[in-house]
């Protein structure tokens, strides 16, 4: 059972949390053609290596934040810090 | 992209089809009893060469598939399979090993049907039991929704012409004793999809029949072969990779490899394969686990899946319960494996069935499935010339292995992309065209 | 051999001789002692053979006698595949061989044994090839062969409850090391937990001299007073991320296995070394066991298991089963040391026992026993499934752990050897302990301070201790894995090593392909007697070393756990609403709604839509998703999560709006009314609750933080009525002075607050899902009963009746309103649902706004119609398929379908292609036995109503 370092609660099981996905900018609507928005909304990076991502802490404090993990050794590095706000813009 | 044309070079072996490989059969087991003879070897190792008109890179049921279908129906032998291991180690070694075509949409079930076809007659055209067993596959419904869905399903099936019908949970007891049609459980069982074509198959002697087939027509197999970097000039990304660029060959972990053809079946790589050649994939790798029970005397003689409860059941021929579940909740490319993945995999086995909690689990292990965002693979031709893949498979790949190898073959041959795979391009996804699978994903599927 | 072979007392036995257990063995009645294991019971009664093989149906002996024994599984009771040399007797056990038929004695499938050359492993893939009809037929064959123990599906489910704990140290492993290192840890100030497989803790001091027990009692004392949690015949069955462990604990009073969770700090690995069978011809001879065996019957359990024996050794094991077959009074034939070079070659015999051995210097000498100790395996499992690669050391001939891993250690047999005194050992398994408690103490203050009150931690972190343990001695061992002969390697499996060695002359040279090819160590026993031998085979014909060719993966669980035991309890709500106990007490027929259960209707559906419709009706709608909002920036929320208008709604009015994802597909709808100036409340569906509370907080955490507002979820808070029908004004009015319900002052789409029947702070709002004046009222859960019998009492003259969900969808079905889910689908965009309108491009951004904007200049895709089949009495199933005429072609499917009592008449709605989605448009169904019907396309989706004046009243 996967430890989710939770700014907030510190580390979690990953079954308390919700996995959302790889963190990634949201382009300006206004301003993307239609194959950039769907390159947007269904590409991906995925990685077998670092990975920054979006987790959500359900069963705890309610909040989104991004961290970055290995997506083979399943660790994960520098632990957010507690308290700043970490968006999907971060 | 030009065609692996047949009349290129003397590397080309057109016409020159090998013999049948030594025919398997009872009487052949008898000889070789009596005389201790051994039998010859069912792929030969080889030596890596410079070149080849086509690279396929994964040696699963769908790389080793293509490599057949291309060298006996489009004469188009000088190809290589290389895999980073052994043969059928990645999904075509972990999956459970179900087949069935009761697809939701017309096109998944024509896709999927040929599919099963070409499975049923696979032990004779390959000539190696590979113990396809059409047992008929259930899946149950425990609310309004699912059953809705699987009526839906049965319709669009029957008037694809696939035997597939609604049942009621009395006819669901019928067929499997040891399922709980009471209104005791917490989702009781409304009524179940029941498939008599589908059922099982032995998913490694699927990997190995065609492994020895297309051994035998002249194909490559090299084991132990990583693709390490697929080589691509004149692309728009930096390091002249990425759409618009060509395809020249691969680097390997035993030397490079020119070849105008490079085509990714990786399963559970599709991702770093594709970006080794600059194509980006709409792709999340997430690991499906599996988990094996001790054998017992044979009692479910049939394959049952319970959507709503996640998690599907068989039985093989040696007595040992076979168990999946869904794909585990985020992005990883570890195996390993997860402790609550067994005990809720358990829970809902003994809803199902609540008689066999003396039964102990064996062994448990996962595979690494391709999740798209349509439930719908990526197969065909990419932004870069020569490079095509068959990936996405997610859950499903393992059923249209042998379909998947004759339209990719097809696809090489003719440089064309034919009509059966056609839903499935890379490009749909910016052209925002996501396949109708997709639609029931958010009605229980 | 079938006298009764129960030595006088032994020293170190474990059996009480004053308690005589009877039990059965295969219909026959047999006693044993108390502390007999099932196999020792049967030993002692004479029975050579407790079961037969796999494929060939050879008779099989006692191998190991321990848990992993792989001849010894038999079925006990309704409990398939019980390991008979670790399960202790009990009276009145019906114990009964697995793999028979007729009967043990006289099983006819061991007529296989005399087609074996033709059956080799793998001889299947090679036949029943053709015809293919017949497969069906040669399945069944090959099914009667499943070797393993019965289900009796009547079993009843002992449910039995998890626990997690919270130990600093876990200790995998009760024998000498795992005791020492546990008290170690313990005395260090870490909270430890032990789990040792057997039923007595000591591990193989249990099957040595008097000294040996001694000291196994002594050191299991030292550990429960230095406060050890000390848990027998449990097993540690994994480790997963992080130090997760799994413990199979089956010394739990009443519960037959039970599992424990433990996040460890740390993990120390103790298990010991398994002894390994020799590969020779004849070696699965009943008769052929290791010294292990031998020992342990003769010393814990007095049996004799054998009158004249040949001894293969090549440790001190070996010897040490020499003196206890002497102690016995077995003669011993010959002493075969292979420290000096001598070696067997084969075990001769009838298929009952074994009675010569075939030695290399070429005598043949007679014996009924023939013992090997030939080496250990090195149970490295758990190393393995926390990232460990094991070494082979070749001069030891054994994996040892490479030491590589941080909070996992190992001691005992897999770091080492000790000397003769095991003083070594014991130190090593001591500093192990107290290494992991220091490195235990630090990975608590790690996981303190790495919340956000890392500064109420005190202190630094303390640095990571060092590995400085002295590092165990490895002695020299000869490497035996096969004689010159070939013989089983996998008893379980049936696979010899000429099976071996044909399958990798095929092509089948990877360890993998040969593992699957033979199925060899793929057995009850995974792998721990079979891998080491099969490794050798092909490590040997590939002229490579063990260490190159390495082993196949290890697998968890490291031994079988029961299904029971992994599912313990299973725990999903059920969520039901306050007034539950009136509808159980009036008949109200349930439906399970996701987690909900409801009142799908109370006896007549029918009826309740008329009377709802001529009359009044309430219906409970608690499930109904809830969110209270409140912040000045909620109109841009709202803005942004629907696609049409909302930044000037009124204070007490209430709009419908539907929510899309970011590709434009319908993902909710529901409606949100303004209570305040900053305090709004929105309903969204039941399913869709958590889904669209979570969705916000996305937005308002990750793109728009600057948003001040806040969001609850009130669900649960409220219980949710709706009033519907002519007289609902009326109704209500009864039961209400603060909310003036006059049609001036409470209009269509508004929302007003109030007491209800004395409850106070109630949400009523006049919306309209069923197309009839109504009124959903929010009242705080507490009172939700209460209203409702309020609404009861107070209508009896206005013939007020509930109505049920089912009502709810014919009513809401005779307006076209669609249900998310149900009518739209994964790939449902919003515009094709007829709620165009409610799409408001101008906005500068919202959810789904690109891909909207994109598919209104693209109307291809599939439509939401309403249709009505052009014979009324037809209402097709759900889900029948829409076909163009004359063809099997599919333009679309009915999403929902029903008997309409208001019009008499099947309606339905409905997904099709855009080229029939035209009002008055005739399509064909083909209803689901097979009959194609026409159906008309409607102008609107309403099929009743469809101005809705009734609403609007």
């Amino acid at each position: 059972m996967l430890l989710v370092p939770c700014p907030h609660c510190g580390p979690r099981n990953a079954s308390d949390l919700a996995y959302v996905g790889e963190a990634r900018r949201r382009p300006d609507p206004a301003a993307t053609s239609p194959s950039q928005w769907r390159e947007y909304l269904y590409l991906r990076s995925n990685p077998a290596g670092l990975l920054r991502e979006t987790w959500y802490c359900r069963a705890g404090c309610g909040r989104y934040f991004v961290v970055e993990r290995d997506t083979v050794s399943n660790t994960f590095s520098a632990p957010p810090v507690p308290g700043r706000k970490t968006g999907r813009g971060a | 992209m030009p065609s692996v044309s047949r009349a290129s070079g003397a590397a080309s072996t057109r016409g020159r089809r090998r013999d049948r490989p030594t025919r398997y059969s009872a009487a052949g087991l008898l000889r070789r009893g009596l005389t201790e003879q051994p039998w010859p070897r069912v792929w030969r190792a080889r030596e890596l060469k410079p070149t080849y008109d086509v690279v396929i890179v994964g040696g699963g049921v769908h790389g080793l598939a293509t490599a057949y279908y291309l060298a006996t129906e489009h004469g188009i032998t000088d190809v290589a399979v290389l895999d980073k291991g052994y043969l059928g180690g990645g999904g075509s070694g972990r999956n459970t090993a179900i087949v069935r075509s009761n697809y939701l949409t017309p096109e998944g079930v024509a896709f999927y049907d040929r599919s099963l076809s070409l499975y049923r007659s696979m032990a004779v055209d390959l000539n190696l039991n590979v113990m396809f067993s059409e047992r008929g596959h259930m899946t149950l419904a425990h609310n309004d929704a699912a059953l809705r869905t699987m009526r839906w399903r049965a319709e669009v099936n029957t008037l694809a012409g696939v035997d597939s019908r609604v049942i009621d949970p009395a006819e669901c007891k019928r067929l499997a004793p040891s399922l709980d049609t009471s209104s005791d459980p917490r989702y009781p069982v409304l009524g179940a999809l029941y498939h008599p074509p589908g059922g099982t198959i032995r998913h490694d002697a699927v990997v190995w029949g065609y492994a020895r087939a297309a051994d035998h027509a002249g194909v490559e197999l090299h084991q132990d072969t990583e693709v390490v970097d697929v080589v691509v000039e004149g692309g728009e990304l930096a390091d002249g990779k990425g759409p618009g660029g060509r395809v020249t060959g691969v680097r390997t972990s035993r030397g490079e490899v020119s070849a105008p053809v490079v085509v990714n079946c990786t399963a559970g790589w599709a991702s770093v394969v594709s970006s080794l050649a600059g194509v980006a994939l709409p792709i999340s790798t997430r690991p499906l686990q599996a988990a094996v029970t001790e054998p017992v005397k044979v009692f479910l003689p049939t394959v049952v899946v319970s959507g709503s409860l996640h998690v599907y059941v068989s039985q093989t021929d040696r007595g040992e319960l076979v168990f999946g579940a869904s794909v585990d909740p985020f992005n990883t490319y570890d195996t390993r494996g997860s402790l609550a993945f067994t005990e809720e995999l358990a829970a809902h086995v003994l809803e199902l069935m609540p008689g066999i909690s003396k039964l102990r689990l064996l062994r448990q292990w996962a595979g690494l499935c391709d999740m798209t965002p349509d439930y719908s693979p990526v197969m065909g031709f990419t932004p870069v010339a020569g490079f095509l893949c068959d990936v996405g498979w997610g859950t499903y790949g393992f059923k249209a292995g042998p379909v998947s190898g004759e339209q990719m073959a097809m696809a090489i041959a003719t440089g064309r992309t034919p009509a059966l795979i056609e839903p499935f391009r890379l490009s749909r996804f910016v052209e925002g065209c996501l396949v109708g699978e997709k639609g029931a994903a958010a009605v229980g599927h | 051999m079938s006298l009764p072979s129960r030595l006088p007392p032994q020293p170190t036995e474990v059996i009480d001789r004053s308690r005589v257990l009877e039990f059965s063995w295969n219909g026959r009645p047999l006693t044993g002692f108390d502390g007999d294991t099932i196999a020792s019971a049967l030993a002692a009664s004479g029975k050579g053979i407790v079961s037969r093989s796999m494929k060939y149906h050879r008779p099989r002996g006692l191998l190991t006698a321990d848990y992993w024994d792989p001849n010894a599984l038999v079925q006990v009771g309704d409990e398939p595949n019980v390991r008979a040399a670790h399960r202790r007797l009990e009276a009145g056990m019906r114990v009964s061989a697995q793999n028979a038929w007729p009967s043990l004695e006289r099983d006819v499938r061991a007529a296989n044994g005399l087609v074996q050359r033709f059956l080799t492993a793998g001889f299947y893939y090679k036949t029943f090839i053709r015809p293919r009809r017949l497969w069906p037929a040669y399945e069944k064959v090959l099914a009667t062969f499943a070797p393993g123990g019965r289900v009796d599906l009547q079993t009843p489910h002992g449910r039995h409850d998890k626990r997690y704990a919270h130990p600093d140290v876990v200790v995998a492993g009760g024998g000498p090391a795992g005791l020492v290192a546990a008290t170690h840890a313990a005395r260090a100030g870490a909270r430890v937990m032990l789990a040792e497989h057997e039923y007595r803790l000591g591990g193989h001091l249990l099957w040595g001299e008097a000294q040996d027990v001694a000291l196994a009692v002594r050191l299991a004392d030292e550990a429960a007073r230095a406060g050890v949690e000390l848990l027998t015949d449990s097993t540690v069955t994994g480790r997963y991320e992080d130090n997760w462990v799994a413990i199979a604990q089956r010394s739990h009073p009443g519960v037959a296995e039970r599992l424990i969770k433990a996040r460890a700090k740390m993990l120390v690995v103790a298990p010991g070394l398994v002894e390994r069978p020799y590969v020779f011809a004849g070696n699965d001879r009943p008769g052929v066991m290791t010294s292990g065996a031998v020992r342990r019957l003769v010393r814990m359990y007095a049996v004799k298991p054998g009158e004249r024996a040949v001894v293969l050794t090549a440790n001190p094991d070996g010897d040490a089963a020499v003196a206890a077959l002497r102690a016995a009074g077995v003669e011993i034939v010959a002493v075969v040391d292979a420290r000096a070079g001598e070696g067997i070659v084969a075990a001769h015999g009838t298929a009952r026992r074994v009675e010569a051995v075939e030695l290399e210097d070429g005598r043949t000498l007679p014996c009924d026993l023939l013992v090997t100790a030939v080496g250990w395996t090195a149970p490295t499992s758990l190393l393995n499934m926390a990232g460990d690669r094991p070494d082979f050391d070749p001069t030891s001939a054994r994996f040892f752990g490479s030491d590589a891993l941080e909070h996992v250690l190992a001691t005992g047999g897999l770091a080492g050897d000790g000397d003769s005194d095991g003083h070594s050992l014991l130190d090593h398994a001591a500093q192990t302990g107290r290494l992991a408690a220091a490195r235990a103490a630090v990975v608590a203050h790690r996981l303190q301070a790495r919340t956000a009150h890392a500064a109420a931690v005190d202190g630094e972190e303390p640095p990571w201790p060092a590995d400085t343990r002295s590092a165990l001695p490895r002695e020299p061992h000869p490497g035996l894995f096969r004689a010159r002969t070939h013989g089983i390697v996998d008893y379980s499996e049936d696979v010899s090593s000429k099976d071996l060695v044909a399958a990798a002359a095929e092509g089948y040279d990877h360890i993998e392909l040969l593992k699957r090819y033979t199925t060899a160590t793929m057995g009850p026993s995974q792998g721990k007697l079979e891998t080491v031998n099969t490794v050798a085979v092909l490590a040997e014909l590939r002229g490579q070393s063990i260490g190159e060719v390495g082993t196949t993966v290890w697998r968890p669980p490291y031994a079988p756990v029961s299904l029971g035991a992994l599912a313990g309890r299973i725990f999903e709500p059920k969520r039901v609403s306050p007034i539950q106990p009136w509808h159980e007490a009036h008949g109200a027929h349930p439906i399970v709604a996701g987690q909900w259960i409801r009142p799908e209707h109370y006896g007549d559906p029918a009826a309740e839509v008329v009377r709802t419709r001529t009359g009044v009706g309430i219906t409970d709608v608690t499930p109904l998703g809830k969110l209270d909002l409140q912040g000045p920036d909620v109109p841009l929320l709202l803005s942004h999560l629907y696609t049409g208008r909302w930044m000037k709604l009124p204070v007490g009015s209430v709009r419908y709006g539907v929510m899309c994802g970011e590709d434009g597909v319908v993902l909710d709808d529901g409606v949100t009314g303004r209570l305040g100036e900053e305090h709004y409340l929105m309903s969204t569906t039941s399913s869709g609750a958590r889904t669209v509370l979570e969705w916000a907080e996305s937005w308002l955490q990750t793109e728009h933080p600057q948003w001040r507002v806040h969001l609850t979820p009130v669900t649960d808070a409220f219980t949710s009525i709706n009033v519907a029908g002519p007289h609902s004004r009326t109704l209500l009015a009864r039961l209400t002075d603060d909310i003036d319900l006059d049609p001036e002052s409470f209009g269509f789409m508004r929302v007003r607050r109030g007491a209800i029947a004395g409850s106070p702070d109630c949400v009523v709002w006049r919306i309209g899902f069923t197309g009839e004046l109504s009124f959903e009222v929010h009242v705080p859960s507490g009172y939700g009963l209460h209203v409702w019998q309020a609404l009861l009492e107070a209508g009896g003259d206005l013939g007020v009746a509930p109505f049920g969900l089912e009502a709810q969808r014919i009513m809401r079905l005779e307006k076209g309103h669609f249900i998310v889910g149900q009518d739209t689908d994964g790939l449902t965009q919003a515009p094709t649902t007829g709620l165009g309108r409610l799409i408001a491009l101008d906005k500068p951004d919202f959810a789904g706004k690109p891909e909207l904007a994109w598919a209104l200049q693209q109307p291809q895709a599939p439509h939401l119609v309403a249709l009505q089949p052009v014979d009324p009495r037809v209402v097709p199933d759900e889900a029948c398929q829409i076909v163009r005429a004359g063809t099997d072609e599919i333009l679309g499917r009915i999403t929902s379908s029903r008997m309409s009592p208001t019009l008499g008449r099947g309606i339905c709605l409905g997904q099709v292609a855009a080229e029939v989605a035209h009002p008055g448009a005739e399509v064909t169904v083909r209803l689901t036995n097979g009959e194609r019907v026409l159906a008309r396309v409607l102008e609107e989706h309403a099929h009743f109503d469809p101005e809705g004046a009734r609403l609007r009243g």
